[in-house]
């Protein structure tokens, strides 16, 4: 096997340049395949950081229907108000996050303008696992804001710094970093929520978030929330969806981005195949008189055939390695320009063993099997016909 | 059949069928009948288009009749499957063209090896007798060449290395010196009688009357049948 090896080696660098055309052609395949994979495995692993980040017993009730109109939830800034009490009271229900998005007026340093800020109760550092550079603020606070750190560093403030909102005067106790982070913004201003309702004379928030207690099921307490949110409003105008319920449906997304990319890849691969395929037929020609003298000193026809097959399939190998490395770096290139321009942490490296042992294996069998009616043609050659092949 | 006998033709057709739809009919061999005994020189002579080669490949195994039997050591060759006339051919036979036939893109050392790598010979022992062969030929020096940088006689030499790889027991030779000068010619032809000397049994298609005269006998073809067999 490893002699017929060295003899297909041999007939690939006999006609080199031929060869490495035909393996660019499986390279091209090659690293689209892995290029696009890797980019679906990248966006999938940042997503499911994110959801990881959250947790899968967390819900969120918002104002809309799911699914039931335009656009799915209606605008995060239409805010509700829920009987918190109540709440707190179904069967199952553990903590509660509250969160008002409104834009407010901020000046600072000389720059002023509107910006997007957060009301939230105390405990959605936690829910977000956010780290704080500095300090939280207390839930009796009224004038402490914990900034993005995007905006910290657009308006130039540092912790112990003043800024003003809506014309009041409130002190930066923290930065977060949303760096690596999916779920949550650096462009936010923090701000406690009740001072944020003072400040704007509003009363309702725009998301709640729950947790399910320990040992309960996250689908049936948010069953529950949903019957509950029916019977006390009388009306479904709040959605209630757990994470795993939007896990699922990104997946969804995620995997038909998947097939599309994976598909748009394949046919890049064909061609690369076909490609093999071409150069293969014209090497049987090209040595239709080798073949006879091979078969002339007692080569079977199995060896005939094996030694195309080596041929073919290493050609699809080696476009497969080269195109698996390239692949490979496009993704590293991808995972980094995303970051860069888009600053959170969007894609992940998304380069798992089993992507490059199977683009190997694959670029070999589409070598193999674009080789193997040329190989056949090849090993059933009637000797003397070939012999006397001009 | 005779026991001293390595291939026997009985009453051999070959027909051919030539053109696009196989209509035209091309009668190579027309009823031969012959036998090349174990260890003997047979030269086979005739003018080109008489069938020579045609029963060379047949003598090969390389190809079967169309009519009537070959026996190569008693079996009819008609009967075997492909592998099992593969394995003759690599075995038993060895075949020397007027073109020479080497694969261009392996060494001369490779090229000689080639019979033995598919007869599964292991490398250490296809080296050595590869090397051995060559240097028999007195190429031992041009072993990494590739056929292109060697010239016709060297081309030739290597071919019959080639051909005596497997130890045969027929060397089947197709005009050996028709591409070579007549000095180079003479080395081959001596090469080729070395291995009759040994026992081989040697058929060889030639035009060449010094060729002829190394031969025990002498066997005229024309238009596909034997007009005449000397004994010399």
């Amino acid at each position: 096997m490893f002699d017929l090896f060295r003899i297909a080696l041999r007939g690939l660098l006999h006609r080199k340049k031929r060869s490495w055309l035909t393996i660019i052609g499986v390279l091209i395949g090659i690293t689209a395949v892995v290029a696009l994979i890797s980019l679906g495995i990248s966006m999938q692993l940042a997503v499911e950081r994110s959801f990881e980040d959250l947790g899968y017993d967390v819900m969120m009730i918002f104002p809309g229907e799911v699914g039931g109109g335009f656009g799915g939830p209606t605008s995060l800034t239409a805010s509700f108000e829920i009987d918190l009490d109540a709440l707190s009271r179904v069967e199952g229900v553990g903590e509660i996050g509250l969160i008002s998005y409104q834009s407010v007026y901020v000046k600072a340093d000389g720059n002023e303008g509107f910006l997007d800020a957060l009301g939230v109760s105390g405990n959605i550092f936690d829910f977000f696992k956010l780290e704080v550079e500095g300090r939280r603020f207390g839930p009796d606070e009224r004038d402490a804001v914990v900034l993005g750190s995007e905006v910290a560093k657009e308006l130039g403030l540092g912790v112990g710094d003043i800024l003003e909102i809506e014309g009041h005067p409130f002190t930066v106790v923290g930065i977060y970093s949303a760096e690596d982070r999916l779920n949550v913004r650096g462009e936010s201003i923090l701000m406690p929520l009740a001072a944020m309702r003072e400040l704007l004379g509003i009363k309702g928030v725009s998301m709640v978030l729950v947790r399910a207690r320990p040992g309960y099921d996250v689908g049936e307490v948010a069953k529950r929330v949903e019957e509950f949110l029916y019977k006390s409003r009388g009306r479904r105008d709040l959605s209630v969806q757990t994470m795993e319920e939007i896990h699922e449906a990104v997946q969804r997304a995620l995997g038909i981005l998947r097939a599309f990319l994976g598909g748009i890849a394949g046919i890049s691969l064909l061609v690369g195949g076909i490609g093999v395929m071409n150069t293969m037929y014209t090497a049987v020609l090209e040595r239709t008189r080798e073949i006879g003298v091979m078969k002339a000193v007692g080569a079977r026809n199995s060896q005939i055939l094996l030694i195309f097959l080596l041929e073919s399939g290493l050609m699809g190998l080696v476009g497969g390695a080269l195109g698996t490395v390239i692949g490979a770096l496009l993704n590293v290139v991808a995972v980094i320009a995303a970051r860069a321009s888009l600053g959170a942490k969007v894609l992940e490296f998304g380069i798992p063993w089993w992507l490059v042992v199977g683009a190997l294996g694959f670029s070999f069998l589409v070598g193999c099997l674009a080789g193997l009616l040329p190989a056949r043609s090849a090993a059933k050659l009637d000797p003397v016909e070939a012999l006397r092949y001009e | 059949m005779k026991d001293g006998v390595i291939v026997a033709l009985e009453g051999v057709w070959k027909v051919y069928r030539m053109g696009r739809r196989r209509r035209i009919e091309v009668q190579a061999l027309r009823g031969v009948d012959l036998e090349v005994a174990r260890g003997e020189f047979l030269a086979v002579m005739g003018p080109s288009g008489s069938g020579k080669s045609t029963l060379l490949h047949l003598m090969g195994c390389l190809d079967r009749p169309t009519e009537g039997r070959v026996l190569f050591e008693g079996e009819d060759i008609a009967r075997l499957r492909p592998a099992a006339l593969a394995r003759i051919r690599n075995r038993k036979v060895g075949f020397v063209f007027q073109s020479f036939n080497l694969s261009p893109n392996l060494s001369a050392l490779e090229n000689v090896e080639l019979p033995m790598v598919f007869a599964g010979v292991p490398r250490r022992e296809r080296l050595r007798r590869a090397r051995e062969l060559l240097s028999r030929v007195g190429l031992s020096e041009r072993e990494r060449h590739l056929p292109s940088e060697l010239s016709g006689g060297e081309q030739q030499r290597v071919a019959i290395a080639r051909a005596l790889a497997n130890s045969p027991e027929l060397l089947l030779a197709d005009e050996p010196t028709g591409n070579l000068d007549s000095e180079t010619g003479k080395g081959i032809l001596s090469l080729i009688s070395e291995a009759n000397r040994e026992g081989v049994a040697v058929v060889v298609v030639t035009h060449d009357p010094e060729v002829a005269a190394c031969a025990g006998r002498h066997l005229r073809i024309r238009d596909g049948r034997i007009v005449e067999v000397t004994d010399v």
